[in-house]
């Protein structure tokens, strides 16, 4: 006996993460955010996904929000049949961010957001 | 940690492939595939009092999440639960353990590496050996040596303990993106491990899937990922693994 993992039908427990909304068809995202000396750098997985189906936008929380139709309807077991249609996550904006430079691009299903810093703090002047 | 194997006896050739969450979960998709593909038959388990108790239940049979496999010479340990970071040893012990016990002749570890790629041509296999025996192998099949890099975790764990058993290892890196599951550099790993079994693999199959395999899978990439950086996991705001 073997268990097939590749066989979507065959998984017998449906797969809920937290923030999955059955009702509303929601999936939610992995994402990954990385800090490097002058932005951020904040991923989404958006696996059966088209360019022209995502939504990026800043909400009044400060958030990024990254709402995205999927191609097709997914569904999560063969025994439940949930079945999802988007994919929708919040992530909080780094407090140092330059909102108005953040932008985005999509490859191989990734959402990369591209969030660069705003320098802060007092320069100090490197006497003679 | 105990294990419990049913064992024939056969030539001195036998060789382990070994296969664990990890970066992109390349060991587990690699692992799950071949044994999948070569229809390995379950031989034992192993189990720790302090795994967390997980069981799946396959056409009415009850099986456990760290198993081990068998065809002919060939053995396969596979785990579809995350190793925490106080278990890696207990873990690596009852591998050594197993190897003994059954002559295995090398050990060969599917692993990933964080590299991230944007076209699929890019994806290589890097290759890191505790004993000079196996560069030989990883000429023969064209795997570049993994040449610099920080290695953490049960990987690490397993590395230090086999070199210092003098027990020949392979571990196989292969780039992915480390903190999402990624099935499109698994069909690189599951090539690359392939030919050096040589054995004849399709992948096209899984190339198929590699989108759903991908939202299938998150739960076991968020659950790695707060195994391999515990710290991350202990914020407040995080719900505990059960609720994922």
């Amino acid at each position: 006996m073997t268990r097939d993992w590749f066989n979507v039908d065959n998984f017998d427990i449906p797969i809920l993460q937290l923030g999955d909304d059955l009702e509303q068809k929601i999936l939610r995202p992995l994402s990954c955010i990385k800090e490097h000396e002058s932005k951020w750098v904040l991923e989404f997985d958006l696996p059966l996904v088209e360019k022209k189906d995502i939504n990026v936008y800043i909400n009044d929380d400060e958030m990024i929000v990254v709402e995205a139709k999927l191609r097709e309807v997914y569904h999560d077991s063969k025994f439940t049949r949930h079945q999802y249609e988007h994919f929708k996550k919040s992530v909080s904006i780094p407090k140092n961010a330059d909102v108005k430079k953040i932008s985005a691009r999509f490859t191989n299903g990734r959402l990369v957001i591209t969030i660069p810093k705003i320098f802060q703090g007092t320069k100090i002047k490197i006497e003679d | 940690m105990g294990t419990k194997t049913v064992t024939k006896k056969s030539p001195d050739n036998k060789v382990l492939i070994l296969g664990f969450p990890g970066n992109g979960l390349i060991g587990t998709f690699a692992l799950s595939y071949i044994i999948q593909h070569l229809k390995m038959e379950i031989v034992g388990e192993i189990n720790h009092p302090d795994l967390p108790p997980t069981v799946f239940v396959e056409n009415g049979e009850v099986i456990g999440p760290i198993r081990i496999h068998k065809k002919d010479d060939l053995y396969a340990i596979i785990s579809e639960i995350p190793i925490y970071s106080e278990l890696s040893y207990d873990f690596t012990e009852a591998i050594l353990a197993f190897c003994i016990k059954n002559k295995i002749s090398k050990v060969i570890v599917p692993s990933g590496v964080d590299a991230q790629y944007t076209d699929k041509k890019d994806i290589k296999t890097y290759g890191l050996t505790t004993d000079p025996s196996l560069e030989k192998l990883m000429y023969e099949n064209d795997v570049p040596k993994f040449i610099t890099g920080t290695i953490i975790g049960t990987d690490a764990a397993i590395i230090t303990s086999f070199r210092n058993k003098r027990i020949p290892l392979l571990v196989l890196y292969t780039s992915c993106h480390p903190f999402f599951p990624d099935p499109q550099a698994s069909i690189h790993a599951v090539t690359t491990l392939a030919k050096i079994l040589k054995i004849q693999v399709d992948t096209s199959e899984i190339q198929k899937r590699v989108d759903y395999l991908r939202i299938q899978h998150r739960n076991l990439m968020q659950e790695t990922l707060d195994t391999l950086y515990p710290q991350e996991a202990q914020l407040p705001s995080k719900a505990p693994p059960i609720y994922r």
